[in-house]
């Protein structure tokens, strides 16, 4: 009877434990789980301004300037998280009190060739890096991250622009 | 036994030549189709820059690319950028957008190239063996850009950029600058050249 008793013991006890462990760990990455949801809940703003990007001290060519800030407005506009995106300075967006504001400051650029890219393939790059940051309608920042975009092998420069503009509308559906 | 050998060495001469014919046939067709590959477009470019401009006055006329800020027309369409009246005039794709030149923020030139070989040529370019298609990319031509900033009727900012060939960019700038369009960069004309 004993002997019995003491084989039910060898063979309960490990599973009981297991078990145990289980619903601690299980409880404890569940709340872990929360956590993380409650960090990536999700902002939410009817409109989105983008305003001009700024050089900065950086010697951004007007064409790369221009291409970054239209390349992002399609690029935003493509994301469908917004009723409207307005350009910066537009009078209609001054009436919207949950607009959030969109800017960009060039942080460092390098121009480099397409012709040195196709040909050797490892040489000219060009790149630019920009800081993104997006405001709500008191200011405060929501995102505020340096963004690289480049063109590395095929493709005309100004592509970078458009590897950038890419990268923030990601940037904006995880946000909101 | 010395003209047996000389017959076998004669065949195989002959056999030899054979066989070099053929290649080199082979090596001629290849070249007449990567010649023909590369210069179709070069031909194509030099028809281009001869663009057509209409003098009549002071309206300037040239083939652009769109690269981007079009508004209702997409990137990278062709049209015609002209001067019209006092205002620039981008015409592509059955559309017209037409910019004040009292509403031009600033409008500078740059210089940039542009491969000769591009679309389907490029493509096709690509299957030659050994990395040949790299060789390919030496074959570039240096094209206008032209960058227009300005506002709209409802003070919302714009840009847009066009490609052009070598040579309009400076006249329409003088032009739209003389219309009233204001700018920020030098006088002297384009920035130097880049590789």
């Amino acid at each position: 009877m004993k002997d019995h008793s003491r084989a039910v013991n060898s063979v309960a006890l490990p599973i009981v434990l297991f078990c145990a462990v289980f619903l601690v760990a299980g409880h404890l990455m569940g709340q872990q789980s929360s956590g993380e949801a409650k960090s990536l809940q999700k902002m939410s703003a009817s409109s989105i301004q983008i305003e001009a990007p700024d050089p900065g001290d950086v010697p951004l060519p007007p064409e790369f300037r221009i291409a970054v800030y239209e390349n992002l407005i399609l690029q935003i506009e493509k994301t469908g998280k917004f009723q409207h995106v307005y350009r910066s300075g537009d009078k209609n967006a001054a009436n919207v009190s949950d607009l959030v504001t969109l800017h960009t400051r060039a942080r460092a650029f390098t121009e480099g060739s397409q012709k040195k890219r196709e040909v050797t393939t490892v040489m000219g790059a060009t790149s630019l890096t920009v800081n993104v940051r997006i405001t709500d309608h008191v200011g405060q920042s929501i995102v505020d991250r340096d963004i690289k975009g480049k063109v590395v092998l095929m493709g005309e420069n100004l592509g970078a622009t458009y590897d950038f503009s890419k990268k923030v509308a990601k940037i904006v559906r995880d946000t909101f | 036994m010395n003209i047996q050998n000389l017959k076998v060495d004669l065949a195989a001469t002959t056999d030899l030549c054979r066989a070099g014919r053929h290649l080199g046939a082979r090596r001629l067709s290849l070249l007449v189709v990567n010649a023909s590959l590369m210069l179709s477009p070069v031909l194509a470019h030099a028809q281009a820059a001869d663009i057509p401009r209409v003098a009549a006055g002071e309206v300037l006329q040239v083939q652009v690319q769109l690269i981007v800020g079009g508004q209702s027309i997409k990137n990278n369409s062709k049209g015609t950028l002209s001067v019209v009246g006092s205002s620039l005039q981008l015409e592509a794709d059955g559309k017209k957008v037409l910019v004040d030149a009292s509403s031009i923020l600033d409008i500078s030139t740059d210089k940039d190239s542009r491969q000769d070989i591009t679309g389907a040529a490029h493509l096709a370019a690509e299957a030659i063996p050994y990395g040949g298609s790299r060789v390919l990319s030496l074959f570039s031509h240096q094209i206008d850009v032209l960058t227009v900033e300005f506002r709209d009727t409802n003070a919302a900012y714009h840009g847009a950029v066009f490609a052009m060939a070598k040579g309009n960019a400076a006249p329409f700038r003088k032009q739209l600058v003389a219309l009233g369009a204001k700018t920020t960069a030098p006088p002297a004309g384009l920035a130097p050249e880049k590789k």
